[in-house]
């Protein structure tokens, strides 16, 4: 049995970030994680980080909250986003001081570039490469503090006892051991859940693990039928080609070879909100104008010396996948699977509706993104809603005691296990991952109807039904057995689908990035309410609108890029 | 199409006293990855096949392992770049790791000669408010920025012939980490940090260059120059061997044309280090006893002008 004040499931941008604020305020702290922390899918991000700085222009915090709620097609809680927004300068500075390299203006400031629907060059970056870089930032610090990190633990089940988190279990990959891990707060930054898609911009780990677990142990997710298709994504693999290219005033060309952006946001172009983008670039290639099903990202006009300078990663990501070099080639791309703007819900401090558990970054909804998330801005909640959740955690821990080690959650999790270990034939998870894939990608993807939807509300409970029924783990392995591993993911997965696709049905209006065709318009007498899912076992989850969405200071109106 | 055939080395640290191999085929495009391709081998034929993986877009690390016995990121090598005339591909643990299972190899000793460097930036003054960045400029960044492209796949690490034959060098990825620290300007431990890395056996590498191999293009080979350099010109730790073996090679080459190898054992050694002296008498008697004493004194070759307007034009000024 393992004892820790504070531990932190996830070694991403947010999990660390919340495990150095709590360290630096002399909290013991421990992180969790599938895999070593620099292994995290942060370290992908590649355009930058939103903060007001103004190095470039004249820019306020304020400006920033009004483009974040505009952006959040006005489903974001305003006073999540201004809290945000006012702290981002201020974590951008210490993000500095602790040695994360920023690319520079030539006076030796913080370079700034422009980002899609942003009134001002606000995003910091270091080429195109921020997330790496402050991963690596991050990850020094916990060297620096000595933050213990029990990596390559898969942490499994949340216990929750006497309506209170104490820890969670967690699954040793090493050695195939479940352990207790008692903690008086937790905070989970386990990132996103592209993997419910076929074609993702995400990578092999993102797959709903913190979502689906705080889901099990009775805690909401909201919004979750807001997702978030990049614009930029290559066709053969899904791999992200940053907005950056755009923000450097990339174009982006139909099959006639023309910049069809101004049709759609006349004042805009290609650097309006991603909804609107992947909704135009959709259009486009269901119209016809597009070319094997995809448009073209335009490079070309950058010149070589800016391109090797700013997006060499994404040059080099686009050569090594099509074989084209955007230098001297317009490259083919198409919206594809990104970010899930709801999660875990939570306040304003990452807090829970259980005392004792926290969520930042992606896998939480703090609804600072709403209807649709603005490049730059997800590294931006990491950073801020990982240091915001661990401050209020070691306040919360002051005032308990001792925690009561969950051991039913340990035996229940070991009984888990041991069931699909247990068995020798049934259904593999990557076959049932298969078929979810195929149903989200089919019938929950830019453009929604009431058919498909609930075409896929059905199948998934089918396949929820058949993975509880039939799964079993074909490796029997106790050393780092990843199919026990993936299947666990897959179980996940599932869960977070499944709370994706009734939102989505239940949710008739089109706001951000839920387009339905059959309720066209945006309803802002009806749906300015956030979608609570909780989990029901073996059924669709309950939805509950009981939380409205807070607005301080920017009633909704037309939104026009 | 292709038949893909993954010849794998299979092994499991609990019960296995020796690996074996399992020849896995799947039909896949050709273009595949070869971790798209283990992975597809993983979903549909055998479930037990294990390796790291991500991000599948080289930025991760996960994922580096041989390769028709050369080390490199699966999610960077398309099958069809690596494949024999019957589609068959080996694929290997990393070298100079100890596997743990399958392709999964222990990096704890990887990981160990990071934390050896303290990785992380001691600034001279202690700004805590967070009100305004310091100022550095875009130049100062860029040499920066290009040492932060590594993701620490550790592919450089199992390239290394030295790392083979003594682990406790620090190898050429953390020596490029310590370069982003010691070029660093807002960083104050320049010279503490320069000590450490020597005292990891920096003067071991022997520039063969296997680690310019690099899937991210950091160069860690020319990183490990630069490190020298920097120890030379801030003169770190110049009565250690390695600097001055460096040095007295330099010299001798200079002077002569020739390697004076005399000269160069009492340089590196130290003319009036008696025990080291008589610690390299032994190997001294037994070369002559065969006859291959080099001369004490060497003369220079015709033309050495020439090799000294070599030098002259290539060498940078270290002092």
């Amino acid at each position: 049995m393992i004892n820790h004040d504070v531990v932190v499931i996830g070694g991403g941008l947010a999990g660390m970030r919340a495990a150095v604020e709590a360290a630096e305020r002399g909290a013991d702290v421990a992180i969790v994680s599938k895999m070593h922390p620099v292994r995290s899918h942060s370290g992908a991000a590649q355009g930058g980080i939103n903060a007001a700085l103004g190095n470039r222009e004249e820019d306020t915090p304020q400006n920033h909250a009004f483009d974040t709620a505009k952006g959040s097609d006005y489903l974001g809680d305003q006073d999540a986003i201004e809290a945000m927004c006012e702290d981002a300068p201020r974590q951008i500075i210490w993000l500095e001081h602790r040695g994360c390299i920023f690319s520079r203006l030539p006076d030796g400031r913080i370079a700034q570039r422009p980002f899609g629907g942003a009134g001002a060059p606000r995003t910091c970056y270091s080429a195109d490469v921020t997330g790496l870089v402050i991963l690596h930032t991050l990850w020094e610090q916990l060297e620096r503090f000595n933050v213990k990190v029990y990596e390559e633990y898969f942490c499994t089940a949340l216990c929750v006892e006497d309506g209170v988190g104490t820890g969670v279990v967690a699954y040793n990959m090493r050695n195939g051991e479940l352990e207790l891990i008692n903690a008086k707060a937790t905070i989970f930054a386990t990132g996103g859940a592209g993997r419910m898609y076929a074609k993702t911009t995400n990578g092999y780990a993102s797959t709903a693990d913190g979502q689906a677990i705080a889901f099990r142990a009775g805690i909401p997710m909201m919004d979750m039928e807001f997702v978030q298709f990049h614009p930029t994504s290559l066709k053969e693999n899904g791999v992200l080609l940053s907005e950056a290219a755009r923000g450097e005033g990339a174009y982006l060309l139909n099959s006639a070879g023309e910049r069809f952006m101004f049709k759609y946001a006349p004042n805009k172009g290609e650097l309006a909100s991603r909804d609107v983008v992947s909704r135009a670039e959709w259009t486009e290639i269901l119209e016809g104008r597009g070319i094997d099903g995809c448009v073209l990202l335009d490079l070309r006009h950058l010149g070589r010396e800016k391109i090797l300078e700013r997006l060499p990663q994404i040059r080099e990501l686009a050569l090594d996948a099509t074989g084209k070099d955007a230098i001297d080639s317009p490259i083919p791309i198409l919206p594809g699977m990104h970010y899930t703007m709801g999660g875990i819900e939570t306040d304003i401090w990452g807090a829970t509706r259980v005392p004792g558990v926290y969520a930042a970054g992606e896998v939480a909804s703090p609804s600072v993104h709403g209807a649709n998330r603005l490049g730059g801005n997800s590294l931006l909640e990491t950073i801020v809603f990982g240091a915001r959740s661990a401050k209020h955690a070691c306040d919360y821990i002051k005032n308990v005691g001792s925690v009561k080690p969950s051991e039913r959650t340990l035996k229940q999790e070991q009984d888990r296990i041991a069931n699909w270990m247990g068995k020798s034939s049934g259904t593999r998870a990557p076959q049932l991952r298969a078929a979810m894939n195929k149903v989200m990608s089919d019938n929950v993807f830019i453009f929604r109807n009431e058919e498909q939807l609930q075409s896929a509300v059905d199948q998934l409970l089918e396949i929820r039904k058949q993975f509880d029924e039939n799964v079993y783990v074909m490796d029997k392995s106790k050393t780092f057995n990843t199919d026990l591993v993936n299947t666990m993911e897959t179980d996940y997965l599932i869960d977070s689908a499944m709370c994706v696709a009734n939102g989505a049905l239940a949710r008739k209006e089109s706001r951000g990035a839920q387009a339905r065709t059959d309720y066209p318009e945006r309803d802002d007498e009806k749906w300015m309410i956030h979608t609570l899912a909780w989990r029901e076992q073996g059924k669709n989850p309950r939805l509950d609108y009981s939380r409205k969405v807070t607005i301080t200071k920017w009633q909704p109106t037309v939104r026009t890029y | 199409m292709a038949n893909i055939k993954l010849d794998i080395f299979r092994f499991d640290e609990a019960v296995d006293s020796v690996p074996h191999r399992d020849i896995v085929a799947v039909d896949v495009p050709e273009t595949m990855t070869v971790l798209d391709a283990l992975e597809t081998a993983k979903a549909e034929v055998d479930g037990s096949i294990s390796f790291r993986r991500s991000c599948r877009s080289a930025i991760c690390g996960s994922c580096s392992m041989n390769i028709n016995g050369v080390t490199g990121l699966a999610c960077k090598t398309p099958c069809n770049t690596v494949m024999d005339e019957q589609g068959v591909i080996q694929v290997d643990p990393m070298p100079n790791f100890q596997p743990m299972r399958d392709l999964v190899v222990h990096m704890d000793p990887f990981w160990d000669k990071y934390t050896r460097l303290k990785p992380y930036l001691q600034p001279a003054d202690k700004d805590e408010d967070h009100q305004t960045e310091r100022r550095v400029s875009p130049e100062d960044m860029k040499k920066l920025v290009d040492v932060a492209n590594c993701v620490m796949c550790a592919t450089c690490y199992a390239l290394c012939p030295v790392v083979s034959v003594d682990p406790s060098f620090a190898g050429p990825a953390a020596i490029a980490y310590a370069y982003r620290f010691i070029e660093d300007v807002r960083d104050s431990k320049r010279e503490e940090r320069l000590a450490q890395i020597n005292e990891d056996y920096l003067w071991l590498c022997a520039h063969c260059y296997a680690c310019s191999y690099c899937p991210k293009h950091v160069d860690p080979n020319d990183r490990i120059v630069d490190v020298k350099r920097a120890t030379i010109k801030d003169r770190v730790m110049m009565n250690e061997r390695g600097p001055r073996h460096a040095l007295i090679v330099n010299k001798t080459v200079k002077q002569t044309g020739m390697l004076a190898e005399t000269e160069v054992i009492q340089g590196t050694v130290g003319r009036f280090n008696f025990r080291g002296l008589l610690k390299v008498a032994p190997l001294g008697l037994r070369m002559a006893a065969k006859g291959k004493l080099p001369p004490p004194f060497v003369k220079p070759i015709p033309k050495v002008d020439e090799v000294r307007t070599i030098f002259d034009s290539l060498e940078v000024p270290v002092s």
